[in-house]
């Protein structure tokens, strides 16, 4: 698995006083390869969620491709792409991302339901247990605090085993304990099984876990590390 | 089930929102099929008046009251009682152009114990009738004999009964198919058994009798010959016989569909009023929706649904809707027209005979089909706009 | 414990409707000379089991403990309604007539309803029981 981002860039229309659009993305290219965590740090504003909804599937870039094992994603269509998105990549946004009807564990289920998949129940149980929020598996999201709600969001993410895991800030609303319980996750996951998890974050707590960090300024990335293994 | 199962939670893990939507449609389901139904049976009933006045030309006396309460013994079923010499019978078919001609003589009961109400008994020629004696001859095979009766419908008498009319005991022989007219409420005998029933009248104090001694009729039911003009035959039976007039049943017939256009065209426009306020009312309710539930559909589109299952979600979550409303509307409208179908014949003061249960329920399955459409239709705009969106867009605006 | 006292409120506005109707809006045929026919006897014996359903839906109302056995026993009550014009007691022998065209139809519906509710009521709650 590797997944390769050619040239890719976001602009906006907004009228301002010179040209009457602005970049949220200047032309990145970026590689990342099975294994690995990789970390985007950056303020806000600096086009880090764009960049990731771009690299996750979410947002057609204005030019460039993303690539995923040499699939042009942007080339499919919506209902090609929808159907890998669900088979490959798992995105835990930022802000609260439950579906208010169903249970705790039928969120974390919806993503194989929508596909008529067989349901990952063990995989959904296991990730609730480690994240600890396992006795909230038939509460209804109303009744979570945003921390309970931001762990909901990554066991679904994490319980359909998807290659690609994007976190958006996923540890925001979360104490430090529980902060490390879920960056530590993240490690395991992208290590043991061969997976790629891209955090999104401005804390610096998550640069201990990563294999390699960017960071964004102004729409580009203006530096990189890898960590020597 | 799997696909299904997140549009029926949205629905019943939602109920007051469910509800609203459900109960809006349920009105335009509501408005449809009651207003339908109504209509239908204002024209089953003309059909069916058409038929029992079968005659072209009725000759009745001429007196200025007798056309009026004849009108109103048709088609409200009040009692009317005027008499004119049997010989106008037989002067009829003296004129040219006179086919057939029936009598029919008319006697309003007293209050009698059984029904505490004045009752209209007819008596007719079964021989010679040609507008009652079919219907008659559909409920009973054989001949109505002497102080038999055949009663209307909406008479609550049951067959073999013994009902008492000025004192006579007539047996209840038969009991007629409604036609939604006046005919309903009224009970028909034999001449022979009218006559009886005229004396006693007379000895109760009743008096029906032009001059004594003559026997009576009340109207005289007359086909005119195949090629012969109605209206030269009515004037000419209007000039044969004194003290007669000849009221043409089409007169009749175009006075009650002309009522009727006017009761179609005022449901037409409540229906369609109903539906426009109703739909604007759901459109608006759906975009609404479709805003308040912006992020829940970027979710759905975050964890892999496409555009196509996301649409088809709403559609699903609306077409269910509609259903619901479809079968409560038509279920509320079906518990006040059939148990009120004669409050609402009364009020009319209109032939109403109510289609047979397999149209109603021909036209309960349309409605509730006509619900489903709409609510999905409504929902159809709001549905496109949001497939519309990247998710990733929909996401950040929707926090 | 909330759902239990909601049959017993709509059976209660329900038995209202039955008694002041039986008396006013749905009353049986007036006949002009004062005499009366045997659906005002109708009317009177309705009148009689709606304040009797009344009764029961009060007693569901306020006594928690005795609320199973009320509900039940608001089933042959409402029964009763549903017989009693036309078929337990003889309307007017005419269907034009206001007694079997407003009060007979209005009052079948209304204790229908009350049946409903006391059944929903029964079950209600002897699944709160069990």
């Amino acid at each position: 698995m590797i997944v390769n981002a050619e040239n890719i860039s976001r602009r906006y229309f907004r009228k301002t006083g010179g040209a009457n659009y602005f970049y949220a993305v200047k032309p990145v290219s970026l590689e990342i390869a099975a294994g690995e965590v990789v970390v985007l740090t950056g303020r806000s504003g600096s086009g880090k969620t764009t960049l990731l909804n771009m690299l996750s599937g979410l947002l057609a870039p204005t030019e460039g491709r993303v690539l995923i094992d040499g699939t042009d994603l942007y080339g499919l269509d919506d209902r090609a792409l929808s159907r890998l998105r669900s088979e490959l990549i798992g995105v835990v946004p930022q802000g609260r991302s439950a579906i208010d009807t169903l249970t705790v564990m039928e969120n974390v289920l919806l993503p194989a339901r929508l596909y008529r998949k067989p349901l990952p129940g063990k995989a959904a149980a296991q990730w609730l247990e480690r994240l600890g929020i396992a006795p909230l598996r038939d509460a209804r999201p109303a009744a979570l605090s945003g921390g309970e709600l931001r762990r909901m969001a990554i066991a679904r993410a994490l319980a359909q085993s998807p290659d690609l895991l994007f976190a958006d800030e996923p540890t925001g609303d979360l104490d430090d304990e529980n902060t490390g319980l879920v960056l530590s996750a993240f490690r395991d996951y992208a290590h043991e099984q061969k997976k790629i998890v891209f955090v999104v974050t401005h804390e610096n707590d998550a640069l201990r876990y990563a294999d390699a960090v960017y960071k964004m300024d102004g729409g580009q990335i203006v530096s990189s590390s890898e960590r020597a293994d | 089930m799997k696909k299904f199962s997140l549009p029926l939670k949205n629905l019943t893990r939602k109920p007051g929102r469910t509800s609203i939507l459900a109960l809006l449609t349920a009105f335009l389901a509501f408005a449809v099929f009651a207003g339908s139904a109504v209509v239908l049976s204002l024209r089953s009933g003309l059909s069916s008046l058409e038929a029992r006045l079968g005659a072209d030309v009725i000759l009745v006396p001429s007196e200025a009251q007798s056309k009026v309460s004849f009108q109103n013994m048709f088609l409200q079923g009040t009692t009317g009682a005027f008499y004119m010499d049997a010989s106008a019978l037989d002067k009829a078919l003296e004129v040219e152009g006179v086919e057939k001609a029936a009598p029919q003589t008319f006697l309003a009961s007293l209050k009698a114990d059984c029904c505490s109400i004045k009752i209209q008994v007819i008596g007719i020629d079964p021989e010679k009738d040609f507008t009652v004696q079919p219907w008659i001859a559909r409920s009973l095979t054989r001949e109505l004999g002497d102080m038999d009766v055949a009663v209307g419908c909406k008479v609550e008498a049951d067959v073999g009964e013994i009902i008492r009319i000025y004192e006579q005991r007539c047996k209840v022989v038969a009991r007629l198919e409604a036609t939604g007219t006046g005919l309903d409420t009224a009970v028909y005998c034999n001449m022979d058994t009218m006559n009886a029933l005229l004396s006693a009248a007379e000895e109760k104090g009743v008096s029906h009798k032009i001059s004594s001694g003559d026997r009576v009729i009340s109207a005289v039911y007359v086909k005119v010959k195949d090629g012969y003009d109605i209206d030269a035959v009515a004037s000419r039976l209007n000039g044969h016989i004194r003290k007669v007039t000849a009221v043409r049943t089409r007169s009749m017939i175009t006075g009650v569909s002309d009522s009727l256009a006017g009761v179609s065209r005022t449901v037409t426009v409540l229906i369609a009023a109903v539906w426009a306020l109703a739909f604007i009312i759901l459109l608006l309710a759906f975009a609404l929706i479709v805003r308040e539930r912006a992020r829940e559909y970027a979710v759905l589109r975050l964890v892999g649904a496409s555009r196509g299952m996301l649409g088809r979600m709403v559609l699903l979550e609306s077409a269910l809707c509609g259903l619901l409303g479809g079968v409560i509307g038509v279920g509320a409208a079906a518990l006040l027209l059939f148990p009120f179908a004669q409050l609402i014949e009364s009020a009319l003061k209109l032939p109403y005979l109510m289609p047979d249960t397999a149209r109603m329920l021909l036209l309960a399955a349309g409605t509730v089909l006509l619900s489903v459409a709409v609510a999905a239709l409504s929902s159809l705009i709001a549905a496109y706009r949001l497939s519309r969106v990247d998710p990733g867009t929909a996401l950040r605006e929707g926090n | 414990m909330k759902k239990q006292v909601i049959p017993a409120i709509v059976m209660l506005t329900l038995s209202l409707v039955i008694v002041i109707g039986s008396q006013t809006f749905l009353s049986p045929c007036v006949h002009e000379d004062g005499s009366s026919g045997p659906c005002h006897w109708a009317g009177q014996a309705l009148m009689g089991l709606g304040c009797a359903l009344g009764v029961l839906a009060a007693i569901a109302l306020c006594v928690k403990r005795a609320r199973p056995g009320v509900y039940l026993s608001g089933l042959p009550v409402c029964a009763l309604g549903i017989l009693t014009p036309g078929t337990l007691i003889d309307l007017c022998r005419m269907s034009t007539m206001r007694c079997r065209m407003v009060m007979r139809p209005a009052m079948i519906l209304l204790f229908s309803a009350a049946l409903l509710c006391a059944l929903a009521g029964a079950v209600l709650t002897a699944r709160q029981k069990s």
